[in-house]
């Protein structure tokens, strides 16, 4: 049994590394290197695919582009919805079914048939170009998945811990801050990995929204690379290296803190 | 539960002040911009600089173009030119939506056909008729960018859609341009036998879209064949498709093309050619340049294949002119963008930014410097027709065109993928 | 609980925030559905219900829902498949399964047109990875046109999807399963329960919350899939990968046909709701704790 299952992990383990290790060393190799042998260690070994790519975009600012729209459009995200999520869950009945069915019907919504109306909303509210517009729409745009994932989280909290503490005289402010935050940590955490991944990526709404190039976010600085590069892969893929970087650095400290640690200790303490 | 408190407390505060501090850093960064822009404005006269936005698809072009926007900005102080380029795809999506409202684009550019038709029908180009810089261009070159006898947009580039050869391979094997379709299959055999791909197909992309139209134009009877098709007054079941599909099926049965040819795409395709593997490269003129940067060893020159008999022939190629440059009907500053449009049709601009890019243009006594460029002029002597592909006015029309292509590439007889395409063109014919 | 007014406080700047800018636009997307605006012009009239009719003849649009379909069970059959088991294995908070966690959810945090980019190169049938591993394992006869078959590639592409969403939706399991009070699964144990009884008596039960989120997420991932086809196939070759959301898009985008696509959205919307509205009355029937 144990064997199987470290046979299992390690082949999926496999499966996800391999391709990323390929385009890892991808980025250290001459153009006419990577055609010659495009699996092969990088000979020879060369660092001047990431110094043009530094050299040549601004590769700072749009990571703090993309840090200051992530980070905002997260942190409001969670705020809005897990008030949202507290209220379904307070409510009961009828107007908590109603509420989260139009959060949730949110969720089937394809992207192309809202994008021009949003736009051309947001263009009439001043919004465009603007960081602080993005957020906004980025905002409006992912309240159904997490509603719908806080949401359903929130309900499986226990109503008798709440009724006692309201008994003892804690307003909904109180209960909602000291108790449905903390107890429902773990799936706020996750959710939270969930928003920032998607936000971080996302590329459909930022293209709509920003124009100047000083205003652009990772993904969309890559899509550039990839008009830019074209068929020299060994640029484009270490473009794809080098956006995920910080996102990486992001997830290594979320998935500790978030995931395991709130997860591990939340419920039982 | 103190101790979750505690965590969430540091969390969140480690959250915000990575927020607040990457908020700083990005003013500060701003700031810095802003600072860099006005170093710039500080050799300038007085009165507010005025910034045009251009748009284009041409992401490999940013480079050239910037060095030309920067010697426009000196010869005209008080105009900023900020340049955004987007993908092709993404150009079609996003962009329509922000030159519709002019938040974008004062000067932009257009693909020809349906792009170029539904910009025009929503009235985002400005007129151009008359302005004096139209006459540095080769006037039958630039009738694409026409409509109504209104010059609503310029192209300015030319390409020619033809296969690309390598000269090298050919010496070495005794190979010379074949003048008919037994002739083009001869050549194919003989590079096959000698272990070289005779063609690099990028089926996957924009091969079907490129090799059609050398494939079709010897064999359709006349120029708006497709026109007549989208109008329903011939079909694509008519022999003219129905043989040019059997010919790409034959070059496909006998071995021609790469290995899974429908799985390879652009660039995958160029590195077979750009490696020596494949000796025809089926895109165009396009690609000359970038193979070149990437084999300096390449010579190359064009070849499309005669699908008939040698005295059949009436065509000897394909070409295209495209990026089309146009100022938006709603402009702010329509005065500067055509400042800026006059000063890319100047002939020493066109050719900098033709030399710099490999890119063949449509203004008229421009001097090329690269064999690359030198070897899409000697085509312009030759007989040849405009994409039949670009007279194919509905998108959906163009892709069950192509898309017939890659069915009989995967195994679907001539007759049966045509009858799928002409199907799907029949569902518009109502409409 | 007796505050309302308060809880309204709470539900308001969410809820005007999103009817204002999702619901609104939206609903005006929709309303175009009857009309024959090309996305453009700044004009347009009524066309009845044309553009319903003309899309639910159309060609194409049949086959994208058709590949729609297939893609949707294929990728969630396959997700929820794979990030469970991972789930079960990794459930317990060891280094080494902290670790693996971490490099299963990876592909996660890739954006999609990274992931895209990756796995055309991954695919191509002369650079790629896996054709020359095949070939160098003297599994050459296992080589594929991966994504240029038509008759593989929808497959190939949903493979691209799991690959990239699975260690996801493991977290949401592992969240679930650790929400599973240990003494239940011993108390089982002590009265004599196996692994598999243990499974699927308490902990499949109890796990009901995370399924249907995972089941839920990963149909709608799939129905919205768009990124990934448009980079890597843009519903070539010959449609084989064309789905609804390619073919909205190519509709209002490349046909500058506005109106019908917003009929295919409409389409689209109906199927979906049709389909989450199953899977959650399926899937309620073994939940104890969502009452």
């Amino acid at each position: 049994m144990k064997i199987m299952k470290r046979t299992v992990l390690l082949l999926y383990g496999g499966v996800i590394a391999a391709p990323l290790y390929i385009v890892f060393i991808s980025m250290f190799k001459s153009s006419q290197s990577f055609f010659a042998s495009p699996l092969g260690w990088p000979k020879p070994f060369t660092l001047n695919n990431p110094i043009t790519l530094f050299r040549e975009q601004p590769m700072l600012q749009y990571f703090l582009n993309s840090v200051e729209v992530t980070f905002s459009t997260v942190l409001l995200e969670l705020l809005l919805s897990t008030l949202i999520a507290f209220a379904i869950y307070c409510f009961g009945g009828k107007i908590s079914a109603i509420v989260f069915a139009l959060f949730t019907a949110g969720l089937i919504v394809p992207s192309q048939v809202n994008m021009l109306p949003i736009y051309s909303l947001s263009h009439k509210l001043g919004w465009t170009d603007h960081h602080y517009g993005l957020m906004l729409v980025s905002v409006a745009l992912l309240m159904p998945v997490s509603v719908f994932m806080i949401a359903g989280f929130m309900k499986l909290l226990s109503h008798e811990i709440m009724e006692a503490a309201s008994i003892d005289g804690a307003g909904e402010w109180q209960l909602y801050a000291r108790f449905a935050l903390p107890l429902s940590a773990p799936s706020i955490a996750a959710a939270a990995t969930f928003l920032f991944v998607l936000v971080w990526n996302d590329l459909l709404i930022p293209m709509l929204m920003l124009n100047g190039k000083s205003k652009l976010t990772l993904p969309l600085a890559m899509l550039q690379f990839r008009g830019e590069f074209v068929t020299n892969y060994p640029m484009l893929l270490t473009g794809v290296v080098v956006t995920a970087i910080p996102m990486t650095v992001m997830f290594l400290f979320l998935q500790r803190y978030f995931v395991a640690g709130m997860m591990a200790g939340s419920l039982k303490g | 539960m103190k101790q979750i408190k505690f965590r969430a407390a540091l969390l969140i505060l480690s959250v915000l002040i990575v927020s607040v501090l990457s908020a700083c850093g990005s003013s500060n960064a701003n700031k810095s911009n802003t600072a860099s822009a006005g170093s710039d404005a500080g050799n300038k006269p007085s009165g507010d600089p005025v910034t045009i936005s251009f748009i284009h698809w041409r992401g490999e072009d940013v480079e050239a173009l910037n060095g030309i926007i920067q010697k426009f900005e000196a010869a005209n102080p008080g105009i900023n030119v900020e340049m955004q380029t987007m993908p092709s795809e993404q150009y079609q999506s996003t962009a329509q939506a922000k030159l519709a409202d002019a938040s974008v684009g004062d000067v932009f550019t257009s693909f020809p056909g349906a792009q170029f038709g539904a910009l025009a029908k929503a009235g985002v180009f400005a007129d151009l008729s008359g302005e004096s810089f139209l006459s540095n261009y080769n006037p039958a070159l630039i009738e694409a960018g026409k409509q109504d006898g209104k010059q609503l947009a310029v192209p300015y580039q030319l390409v020619y859609n033809d296969p690309i050869y390598n000269v090298k391979l050919f010496e070495k094997y005794g190979l010379t341009t074949p003048k008919d379709w037994d002739g083009f299959l001869a050549l194919c055999e003989k590079l096959k036998s000698e272990g070289i791909i005779p063609i690099a197909f990028a089926g996957a992309d924009i091969g079907p879209g490129q090799l059609m139209n050398s494939m079709v134009m010897n064999n359709e009877p006349s120029t708006d064949i497709f026109t007549k098709v989208e109008a329903g007054e011939a079909k694509l079941t008519d022999p003219f498709w129905v043989k040019t599909l059997s010919q790409f099926k034959e070059l496909n049965d006998k071995g021609y093309l790469q290995k899974d040819a429908l799985g390879t795409k652009d660039a995958a395709a160029g590195a077979l050619f750009i490696q020596e593997k494949a000796a025809i490269l089926a895109s165009g003129s396009f690609q000359l340049a970038q193979n070149k940067k990437q084999n300096p060893n390449l010579e190359q020159q064009l070849l499309a294949p005669i699908t008939v008999a040698a005295d059949q022939a009436k065509y000897e190629g394909i070409h295209t002119t495209t990026f089309m440059l146009a100022v938006n009907s709603k402009s702010k500053h329509p005065k500067e963008a055509k400042k800026f449009i006059a000063f890319l049709s100047g002939k020493d601009i066109a050719g900098e930014y033709a030399n710099a890019t490999g890119q063949n243009v449509t203004v008229k006594d421009v001097q090329y410097t690269t064999p690359e460029l030198q070897v899409a002029t000697a085509w312009a002597s030759k007989k040849t027709l405009f994409q039949p592909r670009f007279t194919i006015t509905n998108a959906d029309n163009q892709k069950a065109v192509t898309n017939s292509i890659q069915a009989v590439l995967s195994g679907k007889s001539p007759e049966d993928a045509a009858k799928e395409a002409q199907a799907i063109v029949d569902q518009h014919l109502t409409k | 609980m007796r505050n309302r007014k308060l809880l309204w406080l709470f539900l308001l700047p969410g809820l005007l925030l999103y009817l204002a800018i999702f619901m609104y636009p939206t609903v005006t997307g929709l309303f175009y559905s009857f009309t024959n605006w090309d996305g453009v012009s700044p004009s347009y009239h009524l066309v009845g219900l044309d553009n319903y009719k003309d899309t639910l003849t159309s060609i194409v649009f049949r086959k994208a829902l058709f590949n729609n379909v297939k893609f949707m069970i294929a990728v969630v059959l396959a997700q929820t498949a794979v990030s469970l088991g991972l789930a079960l294995l990794l459930v317990k908070n060891h280094r080494i399964h902290v670790v693996l966690r971490a490099l299963f959810f990876f592909p996660a945090v890739l954006s999609s047109v990274s992931v895209g980019l990756i796995w055309s190169f991954v695919y191509d049938p002369s650079l790629g990875l896996i054709n020359a591993a095949l070939d160098r394992l003297g599994a050459d006869a296992w080589m594929q046109n991966w994504t240029g078959s038509t008759h593989i590639a929808l497959y190939a592409i949903a493979f691209v999807q799991v690959w990239a969403h699975a260690g996801q939706m493991m977290i949401v399991f592992i969240a679930g399963l650790q929400t599973i009070p240990e003494e239940l699964n011993e108390a089982a144990r002590i009265d004599g329960a196996g692994r598999w009884q243990i499974f699927r008596r308490i902990t499949w039960p109890l796990l009901a919350p995370s399924a249907t989120i995972v089941v839920a997420y990963t149909t709608i991932q799939s129905f919205k899939a768009f990124d990934l086809i448009f980079t890597m196939t843009d519903g070539g070759p010959n449609y084989a990968t064309e789905i609804l959301t390619t073919y909205i898009y190519h509709t209002a985008f490349a046909s500058y046909a506005f109106g019908p696509a917003s009929a295919g959205s409409v389409i689209f919307l109906i199927v979906l709701s049709v389909l989450t509205a199953l899977q959650f009355r399926l899937l309620r029937g073994n939940r104890i704790a969502y009452s």
